[in-house]
């Protein structure tokens, strides 16, 4: 079911997942778009999370922008509009770096692998900042077996330094390490499913990043053709259409249904990217996905051990890091 | 009387633990067939001989890889019409040959090649020559579409338009004496429907005793095609039965297999063997089936799993090889009375889908699966009533051979 709007402010909104924001053109969504866009979230019953861009937006904003509850996802240092001074909890910073501290309560940090494997100790240091910190690698479709081994040890370095926090009585959270650890079923980015983007021209999409392609016409960077024609979802004069609506569903996803990488992100943009079916995840993902579900459960059997937690959780052994490879055949 | 009822035989190469390797040679054809799905036949796309031998080298390379370790391969060549290329055929089944010996790949000595062809040069020195060389290892099949008007109602040559069939017809016996047991394929479309059971009778007169018959997945059917299907396949129905031919010829549109309910679970696998195909064109670019390259698609633009130099980019494979039937069927697929036997085909899934996927079953034969299906449960009940009139049930039952569905 549908409940979070996105509303993308300005094309050049801050990205805060896993696709970098390429537009660079400042296009800022007309008043009148913003108006019909909240009254489309008032009439649905979404919640609206709005996304800005780097620089303040004009004051007549701040009326229409807080004429409904909402949450906002800003880059990091920059005051999203004037006049709006109370932050709403559920608030995001974004960071394409390390930042030396987190004012809001959530930070969403973007950096490529190699970035998070040199910035590692850096990143520690956040988890004691209070602040929910979330993780995200901006090259996914780079990540290579050979790199498996790299990944496992710096989520095990990580392991320890949550279990010191959980020892110390805090309750940190990472979103690789503590999500799958709290997670009884999957727990998914589900673009198009429980939320859908507003962009700035007043169509639909379902994420962001479908947004990006179709407006730089990107076929993928793997030299494939790929297919980028009419991206949106409907618009705001005919509502939401969404083809195939079916196959973004977890139980149209043949390996995903079967999987217990509950907080994997399950992301459809990747997915198209590199499998180019959105329902089939690539192999980049699930192997991430179960290197980061192998280490919370590691985590989880080490807090288990200083006291009771979580008793109704339980993370089973396996052996395999792709769901694909003990896939049900017929 | 002893009787012997004869079915399509299944082919062991495809039954067993075959891989199945495509080279698309040509994109030429002297034909313009009406149905053909081929949009982007040209005659400019020829496969140059280095592309064939990197694809080669590439495959027998990967021997031990998952994608390749099947017990056995056929090497399949189409077009276009692939005899247009013999002389480059001819070549690559040498390379092949000798590659297989040399590195002792597994493959030697269970390996075939497989050609569908219109059967137009079959009679030609250098098709011939290359049959001779290669006998033991090869199948071949003609098609040929039944009687002449009903041949040359679609098989027509380009530009001229003129009809196909007497240029095939005459090779027909050649072909028997070299291939005994070869089968036809027919492809029935909308404008075909009245012409079926004469052409199912000529083809058997003809010595072929192993008709392959489908209809087209394409949305083509018009408004009271399936009453008139259902028409043609119980005159042919009777025909079979009443003639005595179910004895020793067979015809795929007849099976005890079809018209049943299926298990969500228990019955869930995917129709069509795309994904654990490769089929490579004249650009060296690698495809799930032949019916992802850009010549086979209407509206979408081609699927490929990568190139002859990089490999193949697994990645692109996953969609299909996680398929199911469930997941790419509607609603009323998964509830379907009569669901059993009613194929599809991932390419045209694809090509007509809303979306990029292959996940959404086209359904545009529903109503011709189950004109089938009623036809074909006349067809059993009353081949069943009338061997138990002769007393010959039980001899038939001991007999009967299991008849597998055909997967492209
Ligand atoms: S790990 Fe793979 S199969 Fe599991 S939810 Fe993530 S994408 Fe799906
Ligand atoms: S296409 Fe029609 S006949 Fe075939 S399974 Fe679906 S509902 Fe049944």
């Amino acid at each position: 079911m549908l409940q979070y709007l996105v509303i993308l402010l300005n094309n050049t909104s801050v990205a805060y997942c896993h696709a970098d924001n390429p537009l660079k053109e400042c296009s800022l969504m007309p008043l009148e778009t913003l108006k019909k866009g909240i009254l489309f979230g008032m009439k649905q019953n979404l919640m609206i999370q709005y996304v800005f861009p780097n620089y303040e937006l004009p004051k007549e904003y701040a009326k229409v922008i807080e004429s409904i509850d909402n949450v906002k996802i800003y880059p990091i240092g920059c005051k999203p509009v004037t006049g709006i001074e109370d932050g709403n909890n559920a608030d995001v910073e974004v960071a394409n770096e390390v930042p030396e501290k987190v004012e809001a309560k959530n930070l969403v940090l973007r950096l490529a692998f190699s970035e998070m494997l040199a910035n590692k100790d850096e990143i520690a240091k956040l988890f004691a900042s209070g602040a929910r910190i979330n993780l995200c690698i901006t090259d996914v479709e780079r990540f290579t077996d050979g790199q498996i081994e790299a990944y496992k040890q710096v989520l095990n370095e990580w392991d320890a330094i949550l279990l010191n926090l959980y020892k110390q009585g805090q309750s940190p959270q990472f979103n690789l390490l503590s999500d799958r650890m709290m997670l009884e079923k999957m727990h998914n980015c589900e673009a198009g499913v429980s939320n859908i983007t507003l962009a700035p021209n007043g169509k639909f999409y379902l994420c962001p990043a479908f947004y990006y392609d179709e407006q730089t016409k990107v076929d993928n960077q793997l030299n494939h053709h790929q297919p980028t024609s009419d991206n949106a979802v409907g618009d705001l004069e005919n509502g939401l259409d969404i083809p195939n609506l079916q196959l973004l569903k977890l139980d149209h996803a043949p390996l995903c249904r079967n999987c217990d990488a509950y907080q994997c992100r399950r992301c459809l943009w990747l997915n198209r990217r590199l499998t180019w079916d959105l329902n089939t995840p690539s192999r980049q993902q699930c192997v991430m996905a179960h290197i980061e579900r192998n280490a919370s459960r590691a985590l989880l059997n080490d807090i288990r051990k200083i006291g009771e937690f979580m008793p109704e959780i339980d993370i089973k052994e396996i052996n395999y890091l792709d769901p694909f490879e003990v896939r049900k055949e017929f | 009387m002893s009787i012997k009822i004869k079915e399509r035989q299944y082919n062991v190469w495809r039954e067993g633990n075959a891989k199945n390797i495509t080279f698309i040679v040509t994109k030429d054809c002297q034909l313009a067939c009406k149905y053909c799905y081929l949009v982007g036949k040209n005659v400019k796309e020829r496969m140059p001989w280095e592309v064939a031998k990197t694809f080669i080298d590439y495959v027998l390379d990967h021997e031990t890889d998952p994608d390749f370790a099947y017990e056995s391969v056929v090497w399949d060549f189409i077009g276009g019409e692939p005899f247009l290329e013999i002389e480059l055929i001819d070549k690559i089944c040498d390379y092949i040959k000798v590659e297989l010996y040399r590195r002792n790949h597994h493959w030697f000595n269970s390996y075939r090649f497989s050609f569908s062809t219109n059967g137009i040069n079959y009679h030609e020195k250098a098709v011939q020559d290359f049959i001779k060389k290669n006998r033991d290892h090869l199948s071949i099949g003609i098609t040929i579409d039944g009687t002449e008007k009903k041949h040359d109602l679609n098989r027509v040559y380009k530009i001229t338009e003129k009809g196909s069939y007497q240029d095939v017809v005459k090779n027909i016996p050649l072909w028997l004496e070299q291939f005994p047991g070869g089968g036809t394929k027919v492809t029935i479309s909308s404008a075909d429907i009245p012409y079926i059971t004469e052409s199912v009778l000529h083809l058997y007169s003809l010595g072929i005793h192993e008709v392959n018959i489908n209809v087209v997945f394409e949305d083509v059917w018009q408004e009271g095609d399936d009453l008139k299907f259902e028409e043609q396949l119980m005159q042919l129905a009777d025909a079979i039965i009443d003639d005595g031919y179910y004895q020793d010829y067979a015809c795929s549109f007849f099976s005890e297999h079809i018209g049943k309910p299926m298990d969500p679970e228990r019955d869930n696998q995917n129709w069509c063997g795309a994904g654990k195909m490769l089929s490579v064109d004249a650009a060296g670019n690698l495809y799930p089936c032949t019916r992802f390259a850009q010549y086979s698609l209407r509206d979408k633009e081609a699927w490929t799993i990568g190139n002859i130099h990089d490999g193949i980019d697994k990645n692109k494979l996953r969609p299909f090889l996680t398929l199911d039937r469930t997941t790419q069927s509607p609603q009323k697929c998964i509830e379907c009375e009569v669901a059993s036997g009613c194929a599809w085909c991932q390419g045209e899934n694809f090509d007509a889908a809303q979306t990029h996927t292959v996940f959404e079953r086209a359904t545009a034969i529903c109503l011709m699966h189950k004109a089938r299906v009623r036809a074909n449960n006349y067809y059993w009940n009353k081949l069943y009533r009338k061997l138990e009139l002769e007393d010959l049930r039980e001899q038939y039952e001991a007999n009967k051979r299991e008849v597998k569905p055909e997967i492209c």
